[in-house]
């Protein structure tokens, strides 16, 4: 198979995202009094409504009216005052009513949209970006220095309740197939869900990936869902189709399942991309079909061929009267809406002096932001917060991210490091005690453990050394060492400073001040 | 305290007003036990010929007598509600714990209620004493209580005949003197038509005014809960235990009104309208006719002004209503798949084949009929022929009535074309569908109507009941105009038969 890379040379995806988030901060059931908990024993949490037992009528859940509406306001919908519920035919053991209520043609939320922000390796994936010239605009994107802006376009975002959990028993992996029966926990039945419509403007999987992202963000500073891709309350499919470069028209889809992981989002539509270009190369056909992606045989199967489209028989729900919200209820769940994760960039940006980019990474965790927000106060104090913002920033996004992506699951809140922690650290770099590279050290011991700053500088006798005479006298033996490559940088090869820099801090065993050390290194080679 | 064996020899119960009781219980001729003893002591032999019951209650209405008997001797009966004392049955659509409720369904037949619906656990807190549950038509469809999996309800007047339907138990049981009071509900005519069949007051309040929570849904948008009763007091008063807003059921609405109150006011003043196209509708029986003319004589006579109104639309609603009651009895009867409760067909080795193999089964021929023909009408293609046209009928009809109440505070209508037809006198569905012709409309107006029986027709001498349609929410209109004509035509009586004890002979 090619790599995505190639078949981009030749075909263009569109991909569209359905986003099913169950609104787990609330309470109660979408149209019943029982307890919303997940991992509660099975059919604990249950009554006539939820069972769907005859006689038995739904009472909607105000407060994920609210919910519904605040996650159309953050992400840029229309909140439609009039719109209403309706019945989704369709008989399977885990709804049991045999119809999900859910809406119609009109949904609570309509017509928003999402700007991403692709850039670094995310924006490589996009076709010959280089063409553009930043600030310059082709389709929904528009090129950036650090890569692009692309405006996703949300249909629309509805309101339903979830189905119960099947658990299908004596089939491998919990699967249907070869199973002897099947279970059903109704716990999850009724829960309060949303489900968010993408308009098919996505073009690669790191863009669909981050939509999640960035829509995930969002769910959690809302606080309407605990957006665990894992546990299923945050889950996605993907529809994907491909067409040729240059085209317009829109090729057969195929429905993307079982990518609950920001990877497994990436990957499943980076496989089924270049499965369908393989077919399509070959002569074949893509069928119209529900497809799950396998993470660990790495490749898509066929869950459903669809050859006509399900009629689902749906009709305005007889039980449910229709909603008219008020301007004034619009407006009171408007004033409800905290700071969005864009709206924290920008004040980060702007009252820290950080970049776009930095900032924007920031805030990717609200953890993350929460702290660099500590430590800008403890340091307001101090009067060095602006100073310290930068570096502060770089050890969050780069250092503690990769640790809290290594350790799965970990907040930044559950580690040994404290803001404090993390000013006496960055404190030492300002005052030359230790270098960038050392306090990058000392970071990880923090972490794994549990000790100051200050302790671990001590223990471990590290320090800066700044004293020239004895950098110069390194940056000396380094050169001599090498004059042939000193004979290549002054042809030109000024990459190589890199190579000396290096060679003098091994030399120092990681002591040196690198900033003396690129002085001294500067003065002599070009002198 | 009378004992059980005595109270046997009272009066039946069943026969007696909702104060007439209760002046025996306060007076201490009997206790709460004796009247639920004796009750259910009679049901068995005055019950076998008229097969109202499908079951009753023993426990249940024990317990609550001993709970009334301990209120009583405790000086606190008058706390125990406006139904304190009186025995009640229920339409075997609604929910009552412990109890099994069937619909008259082989689906549902070993079907045992885990919660109570709202409108029986009111009527409890009322202090009614639960008697059993009673015969209908399979889910609700039909209008003869022929369709009942478990047999028909025969008509305490001829047994011959049927009670009508969908509620004939409901119907029959009061008619035939076993309980006072009992509850039904009307989707298309279900409690107005065998009201009228088996002259008795049978009220369909306006939509909203009862809860639907528990009673098992046919039309979720037309379904209204109502009493039957003898007397039009007895209604009112159970009217006030049922009527108002439920949490558990978000379509039902605030009713701060006494429907008692305004019962002795007659009529003098109201404006009563009269649909002249329904008094010359196609198949209307001239006794019909005759009574209903009658009727609004006395009612002109009594000080009221009769006014024609014109209902244009109303012939339409016919149409509307087997578009909208199939659409959502298609969906209401989903949930009856087998799989957790319900009838099993056995043996099928895929879920789809124990579907279809239970449902074809367990649903009786119209059920099936209707399911199928929902499913038809909102599938693709045909939804937009079919579904969307009938709500704009709805909202015509609706407007109709609007239009009609600007000048009357109520109507007089018959109620079914004719009195009640033999077994199997009617075969053809869409025949059978035209019971309804005069009582659809106001479910699908949404607006309260109720069957007021006026005597016996001339021809047939069978019962006969007016229609009276009050204005949505103005239910106690009906009320008033229904208790001048009781004025008139006296206290229904029990079936001349079962009064006289000789139902099963």
């Amino acid at each position: 198979m090619k790599t995505l890379e190639e078949v981009f040379e030749t075909w263009e995806a569109v991909i569209g995202l359905e986003v099913h988030a169950e609104l787990t901060t609330l309470q109660t059931k979408m149209f019943c009094g029982c307890k919303l908990e997940f991992g509660a024993a099975p059919n604990t949490h249950t009554c006539p409504v939820c069972l769907g037992l005859p006689g038995a009528l739904p009472v909607p859940n105000r407060a994920a009216i609210e919910s519904i509406c605040l996650a159309g306001l953050a992400t840029n919908c229309e909140i439609q005052k009039h719109s209403m519920f309706y019945r989704k035919n369709y008989m399977y053991p885990d709804m049991a009513k045999n119809f999900q209520t859910t809406q119609g043609p009109v949904a609570f939320c309509m017509h928003g949209h999402l700007d991403l922000d692709v850039d670094g390796a995310a924006a490589k994936e996009r076709y010959r970006l280089d063409d553009l010239k930043p600030g310059e605009q082709e389709g929904n994107i528009t090129r950036t220095d650090e890569g692009y802006v692309a405006h996703v376009g949300i249909e629309r975002i509805h309101m339903e309740e979830d189905a119960g959990k099947m658990v299908h028993i004596g089939g491998g992996e919990g699967r249907i197939a070869g199973a002897t029966h099947s279970l059903v926990d109704y716990n999850r039945a009724g829960t309060p869900l949303i489900e968010l419509v993408t308009l098919p403007d996505l073009r690669t999987p790191e863009e669909a990936r981050l939509f999640m992202q960035k829509l995930r963000q969002i769910y959690l500073a809302i606080g309407i869902s605990d957006c665990s891709m894992e546990e299923g309350s945050l889950r996605c499919d993907g529809n994907v189709s491909l067409r040729k470069r240059g085209a317009t028209g829109l090729g057969t889809k195929t429905e993307l399942k079982n990518m609950n992981s920001f990877k497994n989002l990436h990957d499943g539509l980076a496989y089924e991309i270049c499965r369908q270009a393989e077919v399509l190369e070959e002569g074949g056909v893509i069928y119209q079909e529900t497809r799950h992606w396998d993470p660990s045989a790495k490749r898509t199967i066929v869950m459903r061929v669809k050859e006509t489209a399900d009629d689902y028989r749906l009709f305005p729900e007889p039980d449910l009267a229709p909603y008219d919200l008020s301007d004034e209820f619009i407006a009171s769940v408007r004033a409800k809406l905290p700071e969005l994760p864009d709206q924290k960039a920008q004040r980060f940006a702007q009252s820290y002096g950080l970049s776009a980019y930095d900032a924007r990474h920031l805030v990717e965790h609200r953890a993350t932001a929460a702290f660099f927000e500590g430590c800008m106060d403890d340091a307001a104090q101090a009067g060095d917060g602006e100073k310290l913002a930068k570096p502060i920033a770089n050890l969050l996004i780069n250092d503690v991210t990769a640790y809290l992506n290594e350790n799965e699951g970990i907040q930044l809140d559950a580690t040994p490091l404290t803001p404090e922690r993390m000013l006496a650290l960055v404190r030492a770099v300002a005052e030359d005690a230790i270098s960038n590279k050392q306090a990058k050290e000392v970071l990880a011991v923090v972490l794994a453990e549990d000790k100051d700053p200050e302790v671990i500088i001590e223990e471990r006798g590290m320090k800066q050394v700044s004293d020239t005479g004895a950098i110069e006298a390194v940056v000396d033996a380094v050169l001599a060492e090498n004059p042939d490559k000193v004979e290549q940088y002054r042809g030109g090869k000024t990459g190589l400073m890199g190579f000396f820099v290096g060679q003098c801090m091994k030399a120092m065993q990681g002591q040196g001040n690198p900033k003396v050390i690129n002085e001294l290194l500067g003065q002599k080679l070009e002198g | 305290m009378t004992s059980a064996a005595n109270a046997a020899q009272l009066a039946p119960f069943g026969q007696m007003s909702v104060k007439q009781i209760q002046h025996g219980l306060r007076t201490k001729e009997f206790s709460a036990v004796d009247v639920a003893r004796a009750t259910l002591a009679r049901i068995p032999e005055a019950d076998e010929q008229v097969h109202a019951f499908l079951e009753t209650t023993e426990q249940l209405a024990l317990d609550a007598a001993a709970r009334i008997d301990d209120a009583v001797a405790e000086g606190r009966m008058n706390e125990m509600g406006p139904l304190v004392g009186v025995p009640i049955a229920f339409k075997d659509n609604m929910n009552l714990t412990g109890t099994r409720t069937t619909c008259s369904s082989k689906m549902l037949e070993n079907y045992v209620s885990p919660y109570t619906a709202t409108c029986v656990e009111r009527t409890l807190r009322a202090g009614g004493i639960p008697i059993g549950k009673l015969n209908m038509d399979e889910f609700a469809f039909g209008s003869s209580t022929e369709t009942s999996a478990f047999g028909p309800t025969r008509n305490p007047w001829d047994l011959g005949r049927v009670p009508g339907g969908s509620s004939g138990g409901s119907a029959a049981a009061v008619a035939a003197g076993l309980v006072p009071i009992t509850l039904g509900s009307d989707t298309g005519g279900s409690i107005r038509q065998p009201a009228s069949f088996c002259g008795v007051v049978g009220i369909k309040p306006t939509y909203g005014v009862v809860s639907r929570y528990g009673v098992v849904a046919f039309g979720s948008s037309l379904d209204q809960v109502g009493p039957f009763a003898r007397s039009v007091e007895d209604a009112a008063i159970t009217m006030n235990a049922i009527a108002g807003r439920d949490e558990l059921d978000c379509t039902s609405q605030e009713v701060t009104v006494d429907f008692t109150a305004n019962l002795a006011e007659d009529v003098a003043g109201m404006r009563i309208g009269i649909v002249p196209a329904f008094m010359e509708a196609e198949g209307l029986t001239p006794e019909v006719k005759a009574k209903v003319e009658e009727a609004a004589a006395k009612l002109e006579a009594r000080g009221a002004q009769l006014v024609e109104v014109e209902l244009p639309n109303a012939k339409a609603a016919m149409s509307a209503y087997y578009v909208l009651g199939p659409c959502e009895a298609f969906s209401n009867l989903a949930r009856f798949d087998s799989v957790r409760y319900g009838y099993c067909d056995p043996g099928h080795k895929d879920l789809g084949a124990q579907y279809e193999a239970s449902r074809a089964i367990g649903f009786g021929d119209e059920a099936r009929r209707r399911i199928m023909l929902g499913s038809y009408l909102l599938s693709a293609g045909v939804y937009d022929t079919y579904y969307y046209p009938a709500q704009q009928v709805r909202t015509l009809i609706t407007q109709d009535y609007l239009r009609a109440y600007e000048k009357v505070d109520c109507i007089l209508t018959p109620v079914s074309p004719r009195t009640a037809f033999e077994f199997g006198e009617i075969a053809d569905p869409t025949s059978m569908y035209l019971s309804d012709m005069f009582t659809i409309s106001i479910n699908i107006a949404g607006n309260g109507g109720m069957s007021m029986p006026v005597g016996l027709g001339a021809d047939t001498g069978l019962p006969v009941g007016v229609q009276l349609i009050a204005p949505a929410f103005h239910d106690s209109n009906m009320l008033r105009v229904a208790a001048a004509l009781e004025v008139e035509y006296g206290v229904a009586p029990v079936a001349p038969a079962s009064a006289s004890g000789k139902a099963g002979e």
